[in-house]
């Protein structure tokens, strides 16, 4: 019997890569935008989802993949909100989704038909950040009822994510929420995602983040919009 | 939190391996962990056992090398692991920039019989 060392040097968490990449293809077959939205429990995924789902109303055909524990509350509130669809996912207790989850949602989806796809991950600001789903952008949303400290004590999501919201800013004064160690810790971390002040509730500072959002959208959407906008245009 | 499904993936690469390369057992797998990606060893260890059974990785020794977090200062040139949940230079107080945001989750190696 011979004893062998073999040198894999392998992501452990490759066959979940391998599913990603295969939704990452759809997404990009169908020409849409696909954004991984993670935060802990209570920041406002879902509010975020249904404040940008009012916003875009008419413009933009969005559908939404809503992970949870259990129940489907939150793909309720997004189908209300004006998604042209909602697929809950329940993990059954499992604290994040995985790749081969999001796959069996995108076959309940006529993706061709649509522009967006918000992923809603399981409330957690650890677990998700190692299961990549296929997205495109991957957006962590705090919120000052949270505190500062998120950066410094969650460093994994907010080093890997491509915008940050930091949602409940009408909040901002009742909380102590210092905005100086938030910035510090979180520019420490990541010096490339634009921060995202804004309310879900009072509708403050969400044209900026739709603003963004807007860029990111598939190049034929793109071009749909540049024509429109430059329509409206004098001269 | 999620070691369960970490050793159910970490499984099924491992077994792919042996498959591949002839292996009739697999003693031991070494993996290089971040200390922030949220792992604790001895739940992972459990988990494995767990799923391993009497498979070709049943008993296979988990050796785990632990990765810190780490930032470069730019004042002073170097690079410091942070305490905790400080992430200003030790040295100078400035804030650094991450280098290694200690997430890794990585199969390095196997010993493996065949």
């Amino acid at each position: 019997m011979s004893v062998r060392v073999l040198h894999v040097q392998e992501n452990l968490l490759a066959s979940n890569d391998v599913v990603a990449a295969r939704n990452r293809r759809r997404f990009d077959q169908a020409g849409l935008l696909a954004v991984n939205l993670i935060a802990s429990p209570g920041a406002g995924k879902t509010s975020l989802i249904t404040a940008t789902l009012r916003a875009l109303a008419g413009w933009a055909s969005v559908a939404v993949i809503e992970g949870d524990i259990a129940g489907s509350v939150d793909a309720e509130r997004a189908q209300a909100a004006g998604a042209a669809a909602a697929v809950q996912i329940n993990t059954g207790g499992g604290c994040h989704l995985e790749a081969h989850m999001v796959e069996r949602a995108l076959d309940g989806l006529d993706l061709a038909a649509l522009n967006l796809v918000f992923i809603e991950n399981v409330g957690n600001l650890v677990c998700p950040n190692h299961w990549v789903l296929g997205e495109h952008l991957k957006v962590c949303v705090a919120s000052t009822a949270e505190g500062h400290d998120k950066p410094a004590k969650y460093p994994e999501v907010f080093a890997q994510s491509d915008a940050v919201v930091l949602n409940k800013i009408d909040l901002l004064e009742l909380t102590g929420f210092e905005r100086g160690v938030f910035y510090s810790d979180l520019r420490a971390l990541n010096r490339r995602a634009p921060v995202f002040e804004l309310s879900c509730r009072t509708g403050q500072g969400l044209a900026i983040w739709l603003d963004w959002l807007l860029k990111h959208f598939a190049p034929e959407a793109r071009v749909g919009q540049s024509s429109a906008a430059g329509a409206g245009q004098p001269g | 939190m999620h070691e369960l499904s970490v050793a159910a993936y970490l499984l099924e690469a491992v077994s792919e391996q042996a498959r591949q390369n002839g292996a009739q057992r697999v003693t031991a797998i070494n993996l290089v962990v971040g200390e922030r990606a949220g792992i604790v060893a001895e739940s992972l260890r459990f988990a494995f056992d767990l799923l391993a059974a009497d498979g070709v990785a049943a008993g296979a020794a988990l050796n785990l090398r632990q990765t810190p977090m780490c930032f470069h200062c730019d004042a002073c040139a170097a690079d410091y692991t942070p305490a905790e949940a400080v992430f200003n230079c030790p040295r100078c107080g400035q804030y650094g920039r991450v280098v290694d945001d200690g997430s890794a989750l990585l199969i390095e190696s196997l010993e493996v019989q065949s």
